[in-house]
Parts: C-alpha cells; sequence; structure tokens
C-alpha cells in the first residue's frame, strides 16, 4: 500500500480523499506559506479548498494542525480583504481630486467623468 | 521580431505592439506546439497512475484492438492497460484530436454497454467545459469591441495581408497565409518529437512554463485592461498589480503544480478562451476560415494516416515506456486510483514507482496539462482498483471550437448565426464520441465538429439571416 506513491504519480488529479494525511497537511501549509507573498488569493484557494477537511471530518492526527492554518489563512485573507477595500475605496473617491498623483497611479482613466 | 503591421513607427504604441506581438508569437508557438492536442479519448484508468501517466498503457498497447495514435504535442495520456484485467488500455494522443478508445477485456456484452454509458456520461462532461469556454469567448466579443477591431498588426504566422479590395487576391493570400500556419505547426510538431526523442524534456517542460506564464499574465492583463476600458471603471495600478499576480500565480500553482480540480479546469477553460480571443483579433478574416478548414483536415490526415513525427513520437514513448507529455489537455474523467490496487497488485505498485521515477521530470507537464473533470467511480472496497473511465480533450480543440463561434459572434453579431455554430460544434463533438464508442480507436476531434460548424455558419449567415430579416421585416411570424 502505497499511498504515496500513488498521490506523486497522480498528481494531476488533486482529489483530496485520496490523499493521505501528511500530504494534506504538507500541501496546506505550502499554500499558507505561499500566500505571504502578497498572494490573498492564494489564501482564499486554501480555506475553500481544505475546510472540509478541517472542519467537517473526523478528527485526525494532522486535523487540528490543518486547522490552525486555516485559521490563520483565514485571518490573512480578511486582513488583505479589509486594506485591498480601503484603498480601493480611497482611490476611487479621491482620485480625481489628487490631479496628477491620481492620473499617474490610474491604468485606466474614465472618459466622460471629472 | 517581426511585425507585420503598419503602426511599427508610431510612437508609443510600438513598444505595446511590440511586446504583444513577441509575446503572441512565443505563446503562440507553443500553443502550436502543445496546445494543439485535439485529443479525444477515452481513459479507463486503472489503479495504476501510470495509466494516467500513459506509460503502460503505451507498453501494453500490444493489444491488437487499440491502436494509440500518440500526437506529441498534446498529451496523450495513455491508458494502461492493466494486464492483470487483462484490459487493453489506449491512449491516444495527437495533436489534431485523437479519440481513443479502450477496450475492456470483460465479456464484451456488457463492456460495451458499461463504455457506452460512460461515454454518454462524458460526453455531457465535455460539453460542459466547452459550452464556458465559448461562452466567455462569445460574452467578451459581444461587449469588449477591442477584440473585433481589426488591426493592421498581424500575426508572424499570417504574412500576407488581406486586401479587401480585390476578391481573388485576397483568396490566394488567405491560402498562403494558412499554408504558412499549418507548415509552422508541422514544422512545430517535428521539434517537439525531436526535442523528445532527444530526452530534452527539460526543454519542453521549461517552454511550456513559459508559455502558459505568458498566457496567464500578459494576456489576462490585455484582457482586463481592455475590459475596465469598456465599462469605464477607474482601475489603479497597484490594485491591477494585486490582480494579475494573484491570478497568475495561483493559475500557475493550480496547473503546474497541486490545486483544486475544479479551479485547475476553470483555469484552463479561462486559458483556452483568451487564446482564442487573441486568435480572433488577429487573424485576418478570411485566413481565419481557411484556417480552420485546413486545421481539421490537417487533423484528419495526422491521425488517420500512419506516417508522421506523432507517431514516431508515440512509438518513441512507447518504446520508453514512459507517458508523453500531456501538454493542454482537459480530461473529463478523474483517474485517482484508489491505493487499494497496491496491496492487490503488487506488479502495478512495482510499474508505478518505476514509472514515477522514469516521469519524474514529466510530472509537472502531466500534472498541468491533466484536469480532470468528474467522471470518478468508486469501486467498493472488495474490487482492485478504482477505474475511471474518462474523454480527454485537448486544449488545442477547445480553442479552434472558441475561434469559430467567437468569429461567427464577431461578425454578422447575429444570434442566430452564434447559435448556430454552437449547436453545430456539440452536435459534432457528439458524433466524434459516439464513432469513438463505435470505432474504438483514435478519432480527430476537430474535423466534424469544425466542417458542421463552417457549414452552419456559412449557410446561416447566407440564407437564413436574409429569411429571418425579410420575415421581421414583414412581419410575418412562423
Amino acid at each position: 500500500m502505497d499511498l504515496s506513491r500513488v498521490f506523486f504519480t497522480g498528481n494531476s488529479t488533486m482529489n483530496l480523499e485520496r490523499m493521505p494525511n501528511e500530504e494534506k497537511l504538507s500541501l496546506c501549509r505550502r499554500y499558507y506559506l505561499g500566500g505571504f507573498a502578497f498572494l490573498p488569493f492564494l489564501w482564499l484557494v486554501n480555506v475553500l479548498w481544505f475546510f472540509k477537511e478541517a472542519f467537517l471530518k473526523p478528527a485526525y492526527t494532522e486535523q487540528p494542525q490543518i486547522k490552525s492554518y486555516i485559521k490563520k489563512s483565514a485571518l490573512g485573507l480578511i486582513l488583505w480583504v479589509a486594506v485591498l477595500t480601503t484603498w480601493i475605496t480611497i482611490f476611487q473617491h479621491f482620485r480625481a481630486r489628487w490631479g496628477e498623483v491620481g492620473d499617474y497611479l490610474s491604468f485606466t482613466i474614465p472618459l466622460g467623468t471629472a | 521580431m517581426i511585425i507585420m503591421s503598419s503602426n511599427i513607427l508610431s510612437g508609443v504604441d510600438t513598444v505595446l505592439d511590440v511586446g504583444q506581438s513577441w509575446i503572441t508569437i512565443n505563446a503562440l508557438i507553443w500553443l502550436w506546439a502543445f496546445g494543439f492536442c485535439h485529443l479525444l479519448f477515452m481513459n479507463t484508468s486503472d489503479s495504476e497512475e501510470d495509466s494516467y501517466n500513459e506509460r503502460s498503457a503505451l507498453v501494453q498497447c500490444e493489444s491488437p484492438t487499440i491502436p494509440s495514435y500518440h500526437q506529441d504535442h498534446d498529451m496523450s495520456l495513455p491508458q494502461e492497460t492493466d494486464t492483470k484485467r487483462g484490459r487493453p488500455v489506449s491512449s491516444g494522443l495527437d495533436e489534431p484530436g485523437l479519440v481513443e478508445r479502450e477496450r475492456a477485456a470483460t465479456p464484451d456484452g456488457e463492456e460495451e454497454e458499461l463504455t457506452l454509458k460512460y461515454g454518454a456520461k462524458h460526453v455531457i462532461m465535455l460539453f460542459i467545459p466547452v459550452t464556458l469556454c465559448m461562452v466567455v469567448v462569445v460574452a467578451t466579443i459581444k461587449s469588449v469591441s477591442f477584440y473585433t477591431e481589426k488591426t493592421s498588426q498581424q500575426l508572424i504566422y499570417t504574412p500576407f495581408k488581406e486586401d479587401p479590395n480585390s476578391v481573388g487576391q485576397r483568396l490566394l493570400y488567405s491560402l498562403l497565409n494558412t499554408i504558412v500556419m499549418i507548415s509552422v505547426i508541422v514544422v512545430m510538431t517535428i521539434i517537439l518529437v525531436v526535442l523528445y526523442k532527444y530526452r530534452c524534456y527539460k526543454f519542453i517542460h521549461g517552454w511550456l512554463i513559459l508559455s502558459s506564464l505568458m498566457l496567464l499574465f500578459w494576456f489576462s492583463f490585455m484582457y482586463l485592461g481592455e475590459v475596465f476600458k469598456t465599462y469605464n471603471v477607474a482601475m489603479d495600478y497597484p490594485t491591477l498589480a494585486m490582480i494579475i499576480w494573484n491570478f497568475g500565480v495561483v493559475g500557475m500553482i493550480c496547473i503546474h503544480w497541486k490545486g483544486p480540480l475544479r479551479l485547475q479546469q476553470a483555469y484552463l477553460i479561462v486559458i483556452s478562451a483568451l487564446m482564442a480571443l487573441i486568435f480572433i483579433k488577429y487573424l485576418p478574416e478570411w485566413s481565419a476560415w481557411v484556417i480552420l478548414a485546413a486545421i481539421s483536415i490537417y487533423d484528419l490526415i495526422a491521425v488517420l494516416c500512419p506516417k508522421g513525427p506523432l507517431r514516431m513520437l508515440v512509438e518513441t514513448a512507447q518504446e520508453r515506456n514512459e507517458p508523453i507529455f500531456p501538454a493542454l489537455i482537459y480530461s473529463s474523467a478523474m483517474v485517482w486510483m484508489v491505493g487499494m490496487a497496491d496491496s492487490n497488485n503488487p506488479d502495478s505498485a512495482d510499474e508505478r514507482q518505476r514509472n514515477e521515477g522514469g516521469a519524474l521530470a514529466q510530472e509537472g507537464v502531466e500534472s498541468e496539462d491533466d484536469v480532470a473533470l468528474g467522471g470518478r467511480r468508486r469501486c467498493s472496497a472488495e474490487e482492485d482498483l478504482e477505474e475511471d473511465r474518462g474523454v480527454k480533450l485537448g486544449l488545442g480543440d477547445f480553442i479552434f471550437y472558441s475561434v469559430l463561434v467567437g468569429k461567427a459572434a464577431a461578425n454578422g453579431g447575429d444570434w442566430n448565426t452564434t447559435l448556430a455554430c454552437f449547436v453545430a460544434i456539440l452536435i459534432g463533438l457528439c458524433l466524434t464520441l459516439l464513432l469513438l464508442a463505435i470505432f474504438k480507436k483514435a478519432l480527430p476531434a476537430l474535423p466534424i465538429s469544425i466542417t458542421f460548424g463552417l457549414v452552419f455558419y456559412f449557410s446561416t449567415d447566407n440564407l437564413v439571416r436574409p429569411f429571418m430579416d425579410s420575415l421581421a421585416a414583414h412581419q410575418y411570424y412562423i
């Protein structure tokens, strides 16, 4: 019974159910660590993907660690969402007033408005 | 990079154009080389991962029933033959779309039935991603005018500029463009075979990563820019950078490494849609139609004729007992084999191990390519393996279907035509899968669908549309 080998060769089909627990933990951890590179989307994927594993499955040895990673990812995600929302609101509201700086920061400038 | 453009001399746009062209060309090279897997076949994966990796399948394809056509670029996923079960697995891959069917060794009647049943299931499973891709392309074409604006810029693959004033010259130039394009494809195929023969896996893998990088970052950047311009939304660079960065990196992770299945499938659909949009924008009008027709013919020839670089690729892979690079391929099957198989089949475990070792370099490539859609079957604990049958369709097929429907949407703007082409392609896909079930060998996925699509497009555009228009004009409802 070599689930790790099965897993390794079969990484094209990502099926959590058939992954051994150590692999799941390692994957979760990698996604968590990867999210620090300005990747809140990765944290989101982490949370959504491992949510069932962490909270809805019967307990197994690695589960508490996966849970902690999910919680930390969710925390980071919420933080990033807050930061981005704040920034976007500020930008959209004050863009016109900032004049040159606003234009410099803009990728697309809407036509026909101030 | 040479740009066949008249605006190369115009200021700021030049840099962007050059950049775009360079990237387009590069991405296209790889698209042609790898993403051209019009490969459609059914997989029956046995417990061994190998089957998924095409290894053993190729090896065990001695069974006379299933010819394995392997087309290099695209990736073929050979299905493993479970010698224990005596099931021949064939993996057919080929660029122009192979449809390969695996035959089970169990009693024919039962097997037939199972196959057809699964075949029907997988047809539906393929409909969804194909439809989604087409929907994305059509929605973009209809809303974002950028992709329908004709530029004087053309791809390097279509060097002849069509002159709208002269029909004869236009026809001639579109034929010449097609010849150039097809030759590029053939050359790329040969290069790929040569690279594979000389075991330059790293090179192939690296270039594949580069091309998907381009697709995920540059094309999506262009796309987002155009969408924002269309909807007149202000967007700042920091937010844009965050969006593109996240989208791209998570895409690379999902496709080339490990990620949730659905997300991987979604990314492949998005990539195909982006690529199709680029084609729609940069291929000249008449050339595009002729190219579509030529590619289906090429597909047909390449799959059904015994000579060719793809055959060589497959045979080489077979000799080496290795999986062929699963380039960009979309699979409708879950090919996870349960680990139980190991305990029951020590040979398969060994094989798998051997396979793993040999196929390490290709794992990434394969994983990136194979997107498995549903189709999973669970076996009971007593059974050795969980078998998944799946149908795999190459991303090249997605792209060309979407190009056809997108051009239909772009040209007339008429929904009748667009819907007609859409239905035609799905019918073609259905028929191809049916033929697959009947003939049980590799078949090209493009010809039937594209033929139907073209026929429907031209007939609807020229016959049905004026009819509907004059009916509406006379307020006559039928």
